[in-house]
């Protein structure tokens, strides 16, 4: 048994199984911290790991990886602040839990269906990534326009009241995310020539200020009313019947987060935008409405992130493509330590394929130690007072913004983005779907042109969508989820249910 | 004290303290440089802009002589990357930090004249910066699918010129490998591409593994893997002669020797200086760099990522900087890629030199 053996590598090797573990907390940390991200910390690894082992050097960049996705949930649910796109979804109902009073349960229910989800992108990794990446390989630029524009009708479900604001904060979104050098005819495109603007606008500056700063000047407003800090509530570790009852939903989610974890243009955020999506059109009665604290509402977006990440292995270990900006960085290492990653890696190092599958379980199983005795600590930030805790914030953003790229351009950004977001708050405005706005915008604008710039002509651009499969498919799931959000649509299922029940009488 | 004026107090508080950092952050001082500042150059970490993503050949490159380097110079390296406008935002960055040797660029092939004839930025190495070393250059393949209908180069010419814009050729964007090569082709053998921009290798790739683009050019390492595993035909290695790494694929001169006078052309790696830089300092990041470059797991690193060790600095640097510029940027204006005249940038042409 060659293969359990490899497997079993990190398990029985104590270096590899300490260096798993000191990633996966420090990963924690890393994406707990906005402004820095796993891309940055495993790239300064790759400097560090040169003269050590191929095997120790990818142990503690895995548990980096899976640390960091991990705790970019934590600074989302208990400040707003989410560390990382792939964590904007959790911010949605993890921050209105944390302000009920019920951090810890938020904090517990996301290492938990984390774990699942790491898991299950682990397995799927293990035992079908050939089958796996040859679907993600035939996914083209026209999937991936319908795919963001099928995570663009959540703006839907955020718009929270009117459906216009929301439609006008997606819109500006889009339009900030053309901003810079178009990536497609190269031309620049609200520059006004200046180099910095070039560069676009990074959505970790957007997320900082929109989310970030502007909270702070909204408290400042409203720190008149008294009796504004909360209580934690105390909590018994959940029964397992409570957990188990969300386990068909991070289940679909988790599926659903390898395959697009998988795409190599697509990753964690979509992952867990779309996973949030889900969740919020298939649980029928949940118990508290999403957007104010749905237990599904931070589930979902976490299992679909954390399972995303054995999708982005897949197609870097069977085909040498990198899934996301950290999967590169691994072919890089690999490259750099004499491997040649590409569709011929499997065979000639299956080894360390097996290896990476047992490291990848390990780091699940020590980011669901170390996420659960964490939990302690982290609530505290929710109990700091305000006259503390806001200007601590105030310097996080302040430094996360800087620190992204050593530019002070992000930093007016970001200040900028504060007081959009300040303005937004007080007239009732969304913000969450500017920033779904400006993560799919550049996706939706890149993928229809180069989908039109390859079929050539109008006719056999859009006879495409349907006579793909994966296109068709994605079609159908746009057009029935457009649908099922008219009113029409509704009054048919009313009138059905009716039918039903004169049936039944 | 009233609940007033605690918010007045504290939304004073908030305010400031990031209003400090920016103070902090934004003050920079341009000192004169003494002789004794030079002499005891590095005192303080010096930064590595790498003007190219993470994960990228340049900074896989980067990363890895960085440690080698600062050995050797006996200070320690910070290596940050600014990519962002084909790599034109880092050397602008680079530009504009003071000349005393303390940020150094990390860059490739596209800030040599390629910047200035598309527009995209007005940095260049020639005039803006001084090479410090030139690591290593490596060469570009022209590769279609295994299922394509083309087996040569010249078939997929002769179909490209007979049926303008029917085949898609997947770039890398403006000033790209794909674009430069495409240009080459066009202008010598009349062919014109659909072209289609992609985000960089991986994603061409990918397409190409899918057949959503006919044809690409990718570097040669990293195509090699899908040429042995059969995924992959490569038509053409644009250079005068094979590679031993991909011996089946013909150089580019077999069946059109009238590209011989392009060549060597290909990407390459290097780390540069801003141009008013001390030459004191100069020197030693030149001494430093070429015994780095000496280290033996350094060169395997190399041939692992398909890199041609050149390990060059000074005059011979210049020399090499100028056939790369001259040939790249005129190349571009032949084929009708760009509007804009290398002579506007006193660029001579390849074969007038």
């Amino acid at each position: 048994m060659d293969v359990l053996q490899q497997f079993l590598t990190p398990f029985v090797n104590i270096e590899l199984l300490l260096f798993v573990a000191a990633g996966t907390l420090a990963g924690i940390f890393v994406g707990a911290i906005p402004g820095l991200s796993v891309t940055m910390a495993v790239a300064l690894l790759l400097s560090l790991t040169y003269s050590w082992d191929l095997l120790p050097a990818l142990a503690l960049m895995l548990g980096i990886y899976y640390g960091g996705v991990f705790g970019g949930s934590r600074a989302a649910i208990l400040v707003n602040m989410p560390g990382s796109p792939s964590s904007v979804a959790t911010s949605f109902d993890g921050y209105p839990l944390s302000q009920r009073g019920e951090a810890r349960m938020a904090l517990t229910l996301t290492t938990i269906f984390s774990f699942l989800g790491g898991l299950v992108g682990v397995a799927v990794l293990a035992t079908a990534a050939p089958l796996v990446s040859s679907i993600a390989i035939q996914f083209g630029q026209r999937d991936y326009f319908l795919l963001a524009m099928l995570g663009l009708l959540l703006i839907g479900s955020l718009s929270q009241g009117s459906m216009a604001k929301g439609m006008f904060s997606a819109g500006a979104g889009i339009i900030l995310g053309l901003v810079g050098m178009d990536t497609i005819g190269g031309g620049s495109r609200f520059t006004f020539g200046s180099l910095q603007l070039m560069n676009g606008i990074d959505f970790v500056v957007a997320i900082l200020g929109l989310f970030g700063m502007s909270e702070i000047l909204y408290q400042l407003k409203t720190l008149n009313e008294k009796g504004q800090t909360v209580t934690l509530k105390k909590m018994a570790f959940p029964p397992l019947r409570f957990l188990l009852g969300f386990l068909p939903l991070s289940m679909r989610v988790s599926v659903m987060g390898v395959l697009i974890g998988a795409l190599p243009g697509a990753g964690g955020e979509i992952a867990s935008l779309l996973s949030y999506d889900h969740a919020r059109r298939t649980t029928k009665n949940p118990k508290r409405s999403f957007g104010k604290g749905a237990y599904e509402g931070v589930i979902a977006p976490e299992a679909g992130n954390n399972s995303a990440i054995g999708g982005a292995l897949i197609p870097m270990l069977t085909l040498g493509i990198p899934g996301d900006a950290v999967t590169a960085i691994f072919i890089g290492a690999l490259f750099i330590h004499g491997l040649q990653p590409g569709p011929m890696l499997m065979e000639q190092s299956g080894d360390l394929f097996w290896v990476m599958v047992g490291s990848s379980v390990l780091a699940n199983i020590f980011l669901l130690i170390f996420g659960l005795l964490v939990v302690g600590i982290f609530v505290r930030v929710v109990t700091i007072p305000k006259q503390i805790l806001l200007p601590i914030i105030a310097v996080i953003t302040v430094i996360g913004a800087y620190a992204l790229n050593n530019s002070m351009t992000d930093v007016y950004w970001m200040l900028g983005f504060g007081f959009v977001g300040f303005f937004m708050k007080v007239y009732q405005f969304s913000v969450a779907p500017l920033v779904l706005g400006l993560i799919l915008g550049p996706l939706i604008d890149s993928s229809f042109r180069r989908a039109y710039m390859t079929a050539q002509e109008p006719g056999a651009f859009l006879i495409g969508f349907v006579n793909n499969p994966i296109s068709l498919l994605l079609t159908l799931a746009f057009c029935f989820t457009l649908f099922s959000q008219t009113k029409t649509y509704q009054k048919m299922m009313a009138s059905f249910k009716k039918k039903q029940k004169v049936f039944r009488k | 004290m009233t609940w007033k004026k605690k918010t007045k107090k504290l939304a004073s508080a908030v305010l400031l303290t990031p209003m400090l950092f920016l103070a902090a952050c934004g003050g920079q001082t341009d000192t004169e440089m003494s002789e004794s500042d030079i002499e005891n150059y590095p005192e303080r970490d010096i930064r590595g802009v790498i003007q190219w993503g993470e994960g990228g050949a340049t900074d896989n490159i980067s990363r890895t002589l960085a440690p080698l380097a600062e050995e050797e110079l006996g200070g320690t390296l910070v290596m940050e990357n600014r990519e962002g406008a084909s790599g034109a935002t880092g050397a602008q960055y680079v530009y504009d930090q003071p000349a005393d040797g303390y940020t150094l660029l990390f860059g490739a092939e596209n800030p040599n004249g390629l910047y200035q004839v598309l527009g995209i930025s007005e940095r260049d190495y020639l005039s803006d910066f001084q090479p410090v070393s030139i690591i290593g250059q490596s060469y570009a393949g022209i590769v279609v699918n295994k299922d394509s209908e083309f087996d040569t180069l010249e078939e997929l010419a002769d179909y490209a010129s007979d049926n303008p814009g029917d085949i898609t050729m997947g770039t890398s964007g403006e000033g790209g490998l794909p674009y430069v090569a495409s240009a080459m082709l066009s202008a010598e053998l009349g062919t014109e591409f659909n072209q289609v921009p992609y985000d960089g290798d991986g994603p061409l790739a990918t397409a190409l593994l899918s057949e959503e683009i006919d044809a690409t050019v990718l570097a040669v390492s990293a195509a090699q893997e899908y040429v042995d595993s059969g995924d992959f035909k490569m038509l053409a290695v644009i250079n005068d002669e094979r590679l031993e790494s991909v011996p089946d694929a013909p150089a580019l001169t077999e069946a059109y020797p009238e590209f011989e006078k392009y060549l060597p052309w290909g990407p390459f790696q290097g780390v540069f200086a801003h141009k008013d830089t001390p030459d004191a300092i100069i020197d030693k990041l030149t001494e430093a760099f070429a015994a780095a470059q000496e280290d033996e797991q350094f060169q395997t690193t190399l041939e692992n990522l398909g890199v041609q060790p050149l390990n060059i600095h000074g005059e011979e640097a210049i020399e090499y900087l100028e056939q790369n510029r001259s040939t790249s940027t005129w190349m571009l204006y032949d084929a009708g890629a760009t509007d804009t005249s290398p002579e506007e940038f006193d660029i001579p042409r390849v074969d007038e030199e």
